[in-house]
């Protein structure tokens, strides 16, 4: 990336599968438009959710962690 | 009543205890062969009982050593030490009815390094405990410190100095805090701004060496494998860096949210003189803040992480 | 419901730790909530991208080996 470039994060997305993922998927269907900044992980519930993955995902270097139930 | 006379006491209860078969092990301390560092002992016949002792110098918890030990145990227990053990009859680690409880009223610990700081490049030899005041000799001196001014951080601190059960109480009750404000831990980094606050935590955890003396020392660390120790997948690098020393200690402090009875003992562990407690102070405090919960304090509560309320504060939730 | 509580100690405890308010985020969206969906991911992008690129708690490679 050059350095006058905008700056494009990357964001871990923790999804709920019956949650938010569905509403990613409706998202879709519907032809909604949002950034392409975030990188999907499904989790099977938001309860499934553990810190680690929340370090994890730092410490590999994203620039946000958005986690939803 | 003084050290040497509830020494005594617990050694009575110890040998009678183990003479009448009542328990198959007394979890006591015994004096160190080093001054100022006492450790865990296991009374497991009257003879042996005689080396219990009971000190100012007493930092490890011994709660630790009843987690899913079998048999009958008696454990000497301090306020402290008694809250984690009913945080592990709670937690299903330790049977009520297999647990026999020599209280003891905790006289506040005493931090070796803080003695030794005030004595700096000489050896220290004997340290005896004189009602309030420590002597503490060496090559050609001796001179008298007040407990008071080196007392462990979390003593000072120390809200239950009593045993909150106790089958046996040695010594009486006696008072129940020591006058520090536990709120006042983590409020020097509350204060601060979001990158003052990152330099204050990586130079408070920069010493690390990864020997995860504290995991060990803690109470609460009973889990099979921890998550240090997972390498498939590895959530937690074994390297110094900044960011494996963060995760570790972060996660650590968390593991122990709404569990952590501030017993110090992973402050005494410490190789390295680390600060945990700034953390998992922090966390206590939210606890009591959100949840309104100080563990160990009941037998049949319910830790505040296995709880959900309706009500429950959720104001960072969009 | 649990992780609720989880999360509030845990977001407390990581800004308490200095990392930056922001870079964590939570959400309640149910799967009939499209709109919601999209105008979050705005949301959490837009204040990610204020931040800059992040500079704690990323382990360097570089650095260590």
């Amino acid at each position: 990336m050059s350095e006058n470039a905008e700056f494009q994060p990357r964001i871990a997305a923790f999804l709920c599968n019956w949650c938010s993922y569905g509403a990613a998927d409706l998202a879709g269907v519907s032809r909604l438009q949002y950034p392409p900044n975030i990188h999907v992980i499904r989790i099977p519930c938001t309860g499934r959710m553990s810190p680690k993955f929340i370090l994890s995902a730092f410490r590999k270097g994203v620039d946000g962690v958005w986690v939803s139930g | 009543m003084d050290n040497a006379a509830i020494a005594k006491g617990i050694r009575e209860a110890a040998k009678k205890l183990l003479g009448e078969g009542k328990v198959d092990v007394v979890i006591g301390y015994a004096k160190g062969t080093v001054p100022m560092r006492d450790y865990p002992y296991f009374a497991y016949t009257p003879e042996e009982a005689e080396n219990l002792t009971w000190s100012g110098f007493c930092c490890n918890n011994l709660a630790l050593y009843a987690i899913r030990r079998p048999g009958r145990m008696a454990v000497v227990a301090q306020g402290c030490v008694s809250r984690n053990l009913v945080g592990l009859v709670n937690e299903n680690q330790v049977k009520r009815e297999n647990l026999y409880v020599i209280g003891v009223n905790s006289p506040g610990m005493v931090d070796r390094r803080k003695v030794q700081a005030l004595f700096p490049g000489q050896t220290i030899t004997e340290v005896e405990e004189v009602g309030d005041e420590l002597i503490v000799k060496g090559v050609g001196f001796a001179e008298k410190v007040a407990r008071k001014k080196v007392m462990r951080q979390n003593c000072y601190t120390c809200v239950q100095r009593n045993p909150v059960i106790s089958d046996e109480l040695i010594g009486g009750e006696g008072p129940a805090s020591h006058g520090g404000n536990l709120d006042k831990v983590a409020a020097p980094w509350e204060k601060l701004g979001s990158s003052e606050r990152w330099a204050e935590f990586q130079e408070s955890f920069k010493d690390c060496i990864r020997c995860y003396a504290c995991r060990d020392a803690c109470p609460l660390c009973y889990c099979h494998v921890c998550f240090v120790d997972e390498s498939q997948p590895q959530w937690c690098g074994k390297t110094q860096d900044e960011a494996d020393v963060a995760t570790f200690h972060l996660l650590r402090a968390f593991h122990c949210a709404g569990r952590c009875t501030d017993c110090g003992a992973c402050e005494s562990a410490c190789p390295a003189g680390i600060k945990m407690r700034r953390l998992t102070m922090k966390i206590e405090k939210d606890i009591r803040d959100l949840y309104g919960y100080q563990p160990g304090m009941a037998i049949g509560a319910q830790p505040p992480m296995t709880l959900f309320k309706p009500n429950d504060p959720q104001d960072f939730i969009k | 419901m649990f992780a609720r509580r989880r999360f509030a100690v845990l977001k407390n405890l990581l800004e308490y730790a200095g990392l930056e308010p922001g870079r964590l985020h939570f959400s309640w969206i149910s799967s009939a909530e499209a709109q919601k969906f999209q105008q979050t991911v705005t949301e959490v992008t837009e204040a990610v991208k204020a931040l800059g690129p992040a500079t704690r708690m990323i382990k360097d490679i570089r650095k260590v080996a």
